[in-house]
């Protein structure tokens, strides 16, 4: 029975752990300045798209994609930036609100058009299909391991550069006191322009690890939103380490069916196993959502109000 | 009977204006009565029924600033209700939808006292989060049919039946659905003008010096969102007699709440001709859109894109929606 | 002046909207509409495919002279009874969308004015498209829905020929029963311990779960111990709890009821958590589309599937090879359990139209509760066509039966079904139990 618990918790932390790399764009992006980008998860799906395409088109393996994803996101983050949510900006907060919805379901048919709207996998790689079997009948798919490892690397890049490099302490200081940061010669349009940039960037990453493991169509992007979503709340508006506790968080909450499953059959409760936990499965993520803004709007490590 | 002289007092817009409203509304009145295509019909239902939708989410959103994206889920308390009493209690529509109507209240009551501590970007995120826990949550609940749905048999009762709503032609949901709208539109001019209606607008815009007025702001947000809330449960109640097949992933689908919110911002939040207008341009849009490109595979979307590209044009543009562009004009015209 | 102008484009446009609204003037006539709906996009669009390509091909048999088929319809261009009328199928796509399909539907009655219907393959669209025919008492002929309750409903015009799901699950659970009494070929005797555990995985909508809820009941019936049942949307993109969760039953029987894109997924899935059942066996649907068998190839050798044809019927039945060849032609697979029930779901409709000699709905009605159409005119393995009408279902095709097939690899290397239930049609031995991945 053990090793259902275990093989749950490796689930739940190794895809919690690509969840944080897809909520880390988002925290940076609302960190600088205070957007939420209700078209997060689209870039998400391009980044996908862009990982499985360029595999297939060079016959290379998917994980060699992530500079190409990278690259496809940082310029769509600043495109984006430069060519819309600059104007946007400028107007009030529902205008941002629908705006970025506006920007969501123009990618997400764009998608559609170019892609149509089929699911599509990666069949073939270095590491897919494959799996280690630690022993105690876990089987941890070695895709999924790569992609945590690597969000990691990510990660500690990304925070690196905010905290080690002037570019990024002058983020930094942009998000602090966007004012200030003015006055002390920072150019804040760069710098939003380069949030958009990075956060886009991780975001892509993140999709071109993904879809190792998870088919995409041009519908994905939503529920990766609200997952962001729910883990930059949970982890503080515009916090980088936040967003990564808080995304194994929810990592381990989406495998709630499995923890559920080891109850059931350990302690032989035969009623647990009438209730369909797999069908709530990101049920949970938004129940947390709502409890932790009710209860704790700054989130475990939020600066933010 | 000050209420009722204000809901029917328009005399604050423009005499020009009211003469289109009227012509248009007396266009809808005849409408029935010339030839029309299967396609038109459900076309306009489809207006009307969004219209009030937009209605409902512009008093809260418009009117009160605070953008609800989790309008989808009363659809589905209003949807539901009156299809569960009708097909396990046999209980008509007119009996069956005030109950929607305060299941949907009493619901709105529960999250929104905690919901509306919220603001802004938060908000909105947290309207969606609920919005979606109910759906999954009906999704397995084998009261309502779980993931299957209710069906509401079209032969067990002989049409036209006025009180359960079940008619074959369109042409009676149609005038029904007419009437609703007139009695929406009444309404909100009501409401505007009312007590309430201008407490929001203090409200939206600046909460704090609102609230050092002697405004319950709490309260007042709850009260406006319990009334966007009937509003959309009515017409969901409706939807289940209109279309006699729910379920929840067509009912109380996300792409629903952010459709009805779309609208309303579209053709001008907090204004009473916003959501018509938003409705009227947005449906038959859709619809045509659809019909004309859509239909061949290869182009599957591209209606969508060009709403969205509509959509980001005007928020970046003029977030104040096509009424608000309007009303720019002119402003600009009289100077 | 101003006002003026702005009420006459008022005016103008109320005109032109007007003239938008008035529906397309009629059609020639000698010609007899059939509405088609099928999900020509989404998730089942491969099946929906090989629909559409049986359907066609129905038509074509149908509205031209082909001697070399031996069935009535092709010996003559057109529907004689009508003076030589042509079919002209008019397809409309519902992407598996309940509502969108009665939309549809509406708009073929009420502006294309269709003599009738065809379709949906989904149940749950089937559900509400019928139910719109049957408001506006238009008849529809469904080939491939299986949900049991689409027949029960009490509906004057709707008949479906394919057998449900009932039909079908119960096979299911006499061929699990055949094979602890050692009655399949190629297989001792299984001891009933063995495959006694079973957990089962259905997408939610109204078809799977009724073939949930029947696997829960024959399990009873039978004494097998059904471990865990599960629903899932079958857009899902990752299954890979759901499989956590079959793993966790140790369940030594997996039953599935799942579309085309998520059929793929779940074995996919099963394969990379090595979840290792005896047996695995799927309600057809996805399980039986070109798309699984192409992308899965050999992984799918072992996997049982109910079906209702496959292409080893040519063998016995010379009809369906002659159908077979000329679909080939058309598409270059075989006929399959979708295309094959399209097929016969149009043929149907021709029959009928010939027996009643006329369009009126009232005539069709008639025609279709007393027609029987002979198994020998049929591609499928049926005794033939005849449609109940009175008891708890009507409409229902009294004369259907199903099969069980199983995936093996060909000795040209090929993978493909062959027959292991009913026992004694069997065209090979069964390979038990599944292997290893």
């Amino acid at each position: 029975m053990m090793d259902i618990l275990f093989s749950s918790l490796a689930a739940g932390i190794l895809f919690g752990m690509a969840l944080s790399l897809v909520a880390l764009g988002l925290t940076i992006i609302f960190g600088v300045m205070d957007i939420i980008n209700f078209a997060h998860g689209e870039f998400l799906m391009i980044g996908m798209y862009t990982g499985l395409l360029t595999a297939q088109a060079f016959g290379i393996d998917p994980l060699f994609t992530l500079p190409v994803a990278a690259a496809v996101g940082f310029l769509l983050g600043i495109i984006c930036y430069l060519g819309f949510i600059k104007f946007l900006l400028r107007g009030p907060m529902i205008a941002q609100l629908l705006g970025t919805f506006g920007l969501m379901l123009f990618l997400r048919n764009l998608a559609l058009l170019i892609f149509g709207p089929n699911d599509r996998a990666v069949h073939q790689g270095l590491l897919v299909g494959k799996s280690f079997d630690i022993g105690l009948g876990i089987i941890i798919p070695a895709t999924k391991l790569a992609a945590a490892g690597l969000s990691l690397v990510a990660f500690a890049a990304v925070w690196l550069l905010m905290n080690r490099t002037r570019t990024g302490k002058a983020l930094t200081a942009t998000a602090l006191n966007p004012q200030g940061a003015r006055y002390m010669g920072i150019p804040t349009e760069r710098m939003n322009a380069l949030a958009w940039g990075i956060g886009g960037a991780s975001v892509t990453v993140a999709g071109a690890l993904i879809v190792n493991f998870w088919s995409v169509n041009p519908y994905i992007g939503l529920l990766f939103t609200m997952l962001a979503f729910a883990i930059v709340a949970l982890g503080g508006f515009g916090s980088v380490p936040g967003a990564f506790f808080a995304g194994i968080v929810v990592g381990l909450i989406t495998e709630l069916p499995g923890f559920w499953d080891f109850m059931t059959y350990t302690f032989e409760f035969d009623w647990m196993s009438d209730i369909p936990m797999t069908s709530f499965k990101y049920m949970w993520v938004y129940v947390a959502y709502f409890v932790i803004m009710v209860v704790r709007p700054r989130g475990l490590f939020g600066w933010k109000h | 009977m000050e209420a009722l002289k204000n809901a029917f007092d328009f005399s604050d817009f423009p005499r020009s204006d009211l003469i289109i409203a009227i012509l248009v509304g007396v266009a809808f009145l005849i409408f029935p009565l010339f030839p029309y295509s299967a396609f038109a019909m459900a076309t306009m239902i489809q207006f009307f029924i969004f219209s009030l939708y937009g209605m409902g989410w512009n008093t809260i959103g418009g009117y009160g600033g605070q953008v609800d994206l989790g309008k989808a889920q009363y659809v589905g308390i209003g949807a539901y209700t009156t299809a569960v009493m009708l097909i396990r209690w046999d209980i008509p529509f007119w009996f069956s939808m005030p109950v929607g109507v305060l299941l949907s209240v009493s619901w709105s009551f529960i999250i929104g006292y905690p919901l509306f501590r919220l603001k802004g970007h938060y908000f909105a995120i947290a309207t969606i989060a609920t919005s979606l826990v109910l759906k999954d949550l009906f999704e397995v609940w084998g009261f309502v049919g779980a993931a299957r749905g209710l069906e509401i048999s079209p032969i067990k009762y002989a049409p036209p039946d006025f009180l359960r709503l079940i008619f074959r032609e369109d042409v009676y949901y149609y005038y029904v659905i007419f009437a609703f709208f007139l009695l929406g539109i009444l309404y909100m001019n009501w409401f505007r003008k009312s007590r309430l209606g201008f407490q929001l607008r203090a409200i939206k815009d600046n909460e704090n010096v609102a609230q050092s007025l002697g405004i319950n702001v709490h309260w007042a947000k709850i009260k406006t969102y319990a009334i966007a809330t009937a509003f959309v449960s009515v017409v969901g109640s409706f939807h289940a007699c209109y279309i006699k097949n729910i379920e929840p992933e067509d009912t109380m689908s996300l792409n629903l709440s952010i459709l009805i919110a779309l609208m309303a911002m579209l053709g001008g939040a907090g204004s009473l001709w916003g959501p018509v207008i938003g409705a009227g341009v947005l449906i038959p849009l859709k619809s045509y859109l659809k019909e004309w490109l859509g239909a061949s595979a290869g182009l599957v979307g591209i209606d969508l894109i060009i709403y969205a590209a509509i959509i980001m044009v005007i928020s970046a543009a003029e977030p104040r929606g096509i009424w608000g562009l309007v009303e720019k004009l002119r402003r600009r015209r009289s100077r | 002046m101003k006002r003026i102008a702005r009420l006459t484009s008022l005016c103008v446009v109320l005109l032109v909207a007007a003239a938008l609204l008035l529906p397309s003037g009629a059609w020639a006539e000698k010609e007899i509409k059939i509405g088609v709906l099928y999900p020509l996009t989404g998730g089942a669009a491969a099946a929906g495919r090989e629909l559409r390509a049986g359907a066609e091909l129905a038509a074509e048999i149908a509205n031209t002279a082909m001697a070399d088929i031996d069935m009535t319809m092709a010996q003559k261009a057109g529907i004689q009874s009508l003076g030589g009328a042509k079919i002209t199928l008019i397809f409309k796509d519902h992407e598996g969308n309940p509502t969108l399909g009665a939309d549809l539907a509406k708009k073929l009655i009420l502006d294309d004015k269709v003599d009738g219907l065809l379709g949906c393959y989904h149940s749950s669209v089937t559900k509400t498209v019928s139910a719109v025919a049957e408001q506006y008492g238009v008849p529809m002929i469904n080939g491939s829905s299986t949900s049991p309750s689409l027949t029960e409903r009490g509906f004057k015009w709707f008949w479906r020929t394919t057998p449900h799901d009932t039909w079908f699950t119960k096979d299911l659970f006499d061929f699990l029963k055949g094979l602890t009494e050692g009655q399949a070929k190629g297989v001792k005797a299984v001891p009933k311990k063995d495959i006694v555990t079973l957990a089962s995985a259905c997408e939610k909508t109204e078809w799977g779960s009724f073939v949930s809820a029947l696997i829960e009941q024959f399990s009873q019936e039978y004494g097998f111990d059904l471990k865990k049942s599960l629903l899932y949307a079958k857009e899902a993109p990752d299954l890979s709890s759901e499989v956590r969760s079959l793993k966790a039953s140790r369940a030594d029987t997996l039953l599935f009821a799942s579309y085309t894109s998520d059929a793929i997924l779940m074995i996919k899935t099963l394969k990379a958590q090595k979840v290792q059942p005896r047996i695995i066996w799927g309600q057809d649907a996805g399980f039986e589309t070109p798309e699984f068998q192409q992308t899965l190839s050999e992984d799918i050798v072992g996997i049982l599937t109910r079906t209702v044809f496959l292409p080893q019927v040519v063998k016995v039945k010379p009809i369906a090879g002659q159908v077979n060849k000329l679909y080939k032609a058309k598409t270059g697979t075989d006929l399959s359990g979708a295309s094959a029930r399209s097929f016969t779901g149009l043929q149907t409709w021709v029959y009928i139209l010939e027996k009643a000699g006329s369009t009126k709905p009232a005539d069709i009605q008639t025609a279709a509760n007393t027609i029987k159409i002979p198994g020998d005119q049929l591609v499928v393995p049926w005794t033939g066509i005849k449609f109940s009408t009175s008891g708890k279902e009507i409409g229902q095709n009294v004369l259907g039966s199903g099969l069980i097939g199983q995936y093996q690899k060909g000795s040209d290397g090929t993978v493909g079904l062959e027959i292991v239930y009913p026992f004694d049609v069997a065209t090979t031995d069964m390979i038990y139990p599944f292997p290893n991945w």
